[in-house]
């Protein structure tokens, strides 16, 4: 034990790890990162009766131009919880594979449940979002932010489906339906028609909870400058998830648009 | 046992292939009293023999709790069993809050066991001279988990540790197949009685020496099942268990002279 | 063969005069008191098995697994001290993690028994640490198929990535045993602890290494793995035991490239089989014992 007075009331190194005095340094290059640099649109999501279902379209935007149309934002966790991720794709891929190194070792202490989905034992969705929900945090805390928004959908402790949204400065909420980026103004309200309580979401089948998010999809791709007509869709039961990475836009009508003075051919 | 070139440190293997001092820290669980553990399909108990220094001291805490979920009995140094109990304590919390969740109690377990084997590896370290009987409860149900100063974890149905523990063992062997389905209270007794089995001849079990925990969950009438945190019982809140082990002892042998010769036919 | 190391033999990393590091060859004794434990590489992946011999009838069976994963793929099982052993197995996952971290792709099986070995040996160097008191063996299947690079978004350019030559073929089912002196070997059968004189005797009769139509599958060796167990067993005769089986395949195989404990089914499926087996042995063995003997009743 070091007794002398620098380390009077000082925590155990062993214990807490040692001080970090970097912040004493101020020379060297400054790694906080300061803006987003490629980036993924909105990430919607709602409860209904028996899951969640959530999507997100494939694309991966470089400022304005529209530069990797197949990039996957929704990632599977231990085949029982869904995270989508909007913001920054460097720190999705970064956050992909912590996920990844965490899921191998939730495996290892119970390898009995690795093939069944919501295995008992395993980190459930709301145990997940505690964890991202601290990392994002101690990382806003270090002025060094993971500039994403984080959808993550799955079940509870309790076996009921469980939706919530984390960001990058920690901040974290659940309500029965959630968007990330501009659905939280364009496709939210249309959610929200469906499911404002947990009551009406719990009222819903899949086949419309599926219906609301592909409609909620459209009205993005007619009014978000940056996103895609292709994207990927999520259905979180019980039994596991089922995920489509490649669906398409489908009975688009663009016919609003010659209502819009000045736009097409239209002449006053 | 007896000293030899190769016990000194626990760096050094005996031609034979053992580690000495690995072995004698194991003698100093032996010389602990004794402390049983049984785990059923709904609950986990621990009892222990508690021993006073004198006749006026306090009697040596054997049961402590580590998380709502999981608590520990031990047998050996005890200011050895306060280290590897601190740092479970730290783990278990700040797994809640990392996570939300109860820690997964063989998670834990192998943690003590892992910081345990790195003593028994490197020189100017020495093994943990402490046994832990582990009983806790996550989402696969109870479970009781033996630790050794070797580092050793082995998830038990049930085992007891500690001074003249043979005894209690080869009671709870002989019981083994009607734990998984006792309730509580019958777990308790079972648990009671396979103490009494280890105790010095003219010793009994009484409140002041006695102690009892237990951790599980209970079914619910609408199915779904609640935790119990774990408690530990001393003093007077286990003087009616200690009855009615007691009871039966006496009842037994007093029914079988009461009814004579009155036997099924 | 044992010669008595007297004064050479109290400190590791002491060189005998004879060249010899005594507590090593020790903790190898260790080993030898172990129960047996076995790796089978066929064709189409691995098989681990291990005896593991009951100390105690109030041990909860089937919840003290000795069998380990390493990040998916790999797995290892080990003889001696199980402590030590578990030690080895978290700094195998380490090395797996840190690999994956860095190269963002997994572990080959030759390069976590590289790491390992290296590890082991490290603990032969010095004195204020002893050796491990096991041999672990250590099994994977890398694999096959094209795997994209961790967290990859997006599907790249069309022609594909550069520098990949054509109909090479790489991956399939490896197998390595690293002894506590940090040597390690590949095996297509392996096996150490008490019962491994005998073990290995059975495995060198089966056929692994050809690619022909006798070598091998995944499910005969399964079966192979726990008749050998129960013949190993014959060295602890005396107590119980309690046999943990697990196995490796490919992409398209029935673990999909993961290691996985083998089903119960299968499990049962081979017991029996070991069952009838050795059986079968010990009734020819009594056979010829009697010699020409008529069946006297």
């Amino acid at each position: 034990m070091d007794h002398r007075p620098q380390a009077w009331g000082r925590p155990r190194d062993d214990v807490y790890g040692a001080y970090d005095h970097s912040y004493l340094q101020n020379s060297g290059p400054k790694q906080a990162t300061q803006a987003p640099i490629v980036t993924g649109t909105s990430v919607i999501a709602m409860k209904y009766k028996d899951g969640v279902v959530m999507a997100a379209d494939n694309l991966a935007s470089y400022g304005s131009l529209a530069r990797f149309p197949d990039v996957k934002r929704l990632r599977v966790f231990l085949d029982s919880s869904v995270v989508g991720f909007s913001g920054d794709v460097s720190d999705m891929q970064f956050l992909d594979r912590h996920l990844t190194d965490l899921s191998i070792d939730e495996a290892y202490e119970d390898p009995s449940c690795t093939a069944a989905p919501n295995g008992k034992g395993h980190l459930n969705a709301a145990n997940l979002h505690k964890y991202l929900q601290k990392l994002l945090y101690k990382r806003r805390n270090d002025f060094d932010p993971l500039w994403n928004q984080l959808l993550i959908a799955g079940f509870d402790g309790h076996s009921k489906p469980y939706l919530a949204s984390v960001d990058l400065r920690g901040t974290s909420f659940t309500s029965p339906s959630l968007a990330t980026g501009f659905g939280s103004a364009l496709a939210q309200p249309i959610m929200r028609r469906y499911a404002e309580t947990e009551e009406d979401a719990a009222k819903l089948t899949r086949e419309q909870a599926v219906e609301v998010i592909k409609e909620c999809m459209k009205v993005l791709y007619y009014r978000d400058a940056r996103s895609l007509d292709r994207y990927s869709i999520a259905v979180v039961t019980k039994d596991g998830v089922e995920l489509k990475e490649d669906e398409q836009l489908e009975k688009q009508s663009w016919a609003f648009a010659e209502r819009i003075k000045g736009y097409g051919t239209q002449t006053v | 046992m007896f000293r030899n070139n190769y016990d000194n440190d626990s760096v050094t293997f005996s031609p034979q292939g053992r580690i000495f001092q690995v072995e004698y820290a194991a003698e100093a669980v032996k010389q602990g009293s004794v402390v049983v553990g049984i785990a059923s399909k709904t609950h986990a108990v621990l009892v222990a023999i508690k021993r006073n220094a004198e006749e006026l001291s306090s009697y040596q805490k054997k049961l402590f709790p580590i998380d709502e979920h999981v608590g520990i009995a031990i047998a050996g140094l005890t200011s050895d069993a306060r280290v590897l109990s601190n740092f479970m304590k730290q783990q278990s919390l700040g797994h809640r809050l990392t996570y939300g969740r109860n820690m997964p109690v063989r998670t834990l377990v192998d943690m003590i066991g892992s910081k345990a084997q790195i003593n028994t590896q490197h020189y100017g370290k020495r093994p943990y001279g402490v046994g832990l009987l582990v009983a806790g409860v996550d989402d696969h149900g109870p479970h009781l988990f033996e630790f050794q100063p070797s580092g050793m974890t082995e998830e038990m149905v049930a085992f007891a540790i500690g001074a003249r523990s043979q005894m209690a063992r080869t009671y709870l062997e002989k019981n083994l197949e009607a734990f998984a389905d006792c309730g509580r209270e019958e777990l308790i007794r079972h648990g009671l009685k396979a103490l009494k089995e280890s105790l010095v001849q003219d010793r009994e079990l009484t409140i002041d020496n006695t102690s009892v925990a237990i951790v599980g969950v209970e079914k619910q009438e609408d199915g779904t099942t609640k935790p119990q945190p774990f408690m530990v019982y001393d003093g007077q809140d286990v003087s009616a268990w200690i009855e009615s082990v007691a009871d039966n002892q006496e009842a037994a042998p007093a029914a079988a002279e009461g009814e004579g010769m009155d036997v099924d036919s | 063969m044992t010669s008595i190391g007297t004064g050479y033999d109290l400190a590791n990393s002491i060189f005998s005069p004879d060249g010899r590091n005594f507590q090593v060859e020790y903790a190898m004794k260790a080993v030898e008191n172990g129960s047996t434990s076995i790796g089978i590489r066929c064709k189409d992946g691995i098989v681990l098995a291990a005896e593991k011999v009951i100390t105690s009838k109030l041990l909860k069976q089937g919840a003290n697994k000795r069998i380990a994963t390493v990040d998916r793929h790999l797995g290892i099982v080990y003889s001696g001290m199980i402590p030590d052993g578990r030690h080895f197995v978290d700094r195998a996952r380490d090395e797996a993690r840190g690999w994956r971290d860095n190269y963002k792709t997994p572990i080959s099986t030759k390069d976590l028994a590289g790491r390992m070995g290296g590890y082991m040996q490290a603990y032969t160097l010095y004195q204020s640490v002893r050796p491990f008191g096991i041999t672990a063996i250590i099994g994977g299947y890398d694999s096959e198929l094209d795997t994209p690079v961790e967290g990859e978004v997006g599907s790249g350019p069309s022609v594909g990535a550069g520098g990949k030559v054509e109909g090479k073929k790489h991956g399939g089912p490896f197998l390595y045993m690293v002894e506590p002196s940090g040597l390690y070997w590949g095996y297509y059968g392996a096996a150490t602890g008490k019962g491994r004189q005998a073990a290995k005797a059975e495995l060198e009769k089966l056929d692994l290494s050809s690619d022909g139509e006798s070598s091998l599958t995944l499910e005969q060796a399964v079966k192979e793995a726990a008749r050998i167990i129960y013949v190993a067993h014959d060295d602890n005769k005396d107590k119980e035991f309690e046999l943990e089986m697990t196995w490796i395949s490919g992409a398209d195989g029935p673990t999909k490239g993961r290691h996985q404990e083998v089903p119960e089914a299968l499990r049962k499926e081979a017991e029996k089989y070991a069952e009838r087996m050795t059986a079968k042995d010990i009734e020819e063995e009594e056979e010829t014992k009697e010699g020409g003997d008529k069946m006297e009743e």
